[in-house]
């Protein structure tokens, strides 16, 4: 006997969630630090976190950060 | 209007508004600044002398990685993220959690940047330029 109609549907639908939380777990774990420079005619440039210039970029935003401190909420 | 110049001066009144609105779009946000082109503190979430030091040397040093000004920067570390536009003459900056939606959290703070320029309250006017009026 076929599945009923809404059965394939949420399933299905359960199925893109469930490759999307997959993804975005991924994503964290994958994710390292960068610096990234966007320029006016939509040029960007990463700076690797061992480079002179992308080292002292997370400087000057750690300093930032600190500024900003712990979120209000 | 071409970037780098603003219409009109800004007040430290409807700056400080348009980062309350952004504050408030933003959930991931810890705290923001926006300064005009002289790099003076328009409006700032906390202390006003560290902001204006510390987004002045950030931009600094992002302007001499490269060869020309930076237009926006995002720097992703391990103790949060760091956003910076530079658009119609003044420079937003916003610091947030890790892992915020970069491409909304840029988007909203050019069009609070662009309607602060155009002699607005940096909340868009009735919607246009993406931004709902409150």
């Amino acid at each position: 006997m076929p599945p009923k109609p809404h059965r394939v549907l949420l399933d299905r639908v359960s199925g893109y969630a469930d490759e999307a939380a997959a993804y975005m777990r991924r994503r964290r774990v994958a994710r390292r630090p960068f610096a990234r420079l966007y320029y006016p005619e939509g040029r960007a440039a990463d700076h690797a976190a061992d480079s002179l210039s992308g080292a002292e970029l997370f400087t000057a935003a750690g300093r930032l950060i600190e500024v900003a401190g712990k979120r209000p909420r | 209007m071409p970037d780098g110049q603003t219409s009109e001066a800004v007040s430290g009144e409807a700056a400080a508004g348009a980062l309350a609105y952004l504050t408030e779009m933003s959930p991931d946000l810890r705290g923001g600044a926006i300064l005009d082109a002289e790099g003076n503190v328009l409006a700032a979430s906390g202390r006003p002398e560290r902001w204006r030091e510390d987004a002045a040397a950030l931009l600094a040093t992002a302007d001499k990685a490269g060869e020309e000004p930076v237009e926006q920067l995002h720097i992703a570390g391990e103790q949060g993220e760091v956003f910076a536009v530079r658009q119609a003459g003044l420079v937003a900056l916003a610091v947030t959690d890790r892992f915020a939606l970069a491409s909304v959290l840029l988007f909203d703070m050019r069009a609070i940047l662009r309607d602060l320029a155009e002699g607005g309250d940096g909340k868009g006017r009735d919607g246009e330029e993406g931004v709902d009026a409150a």
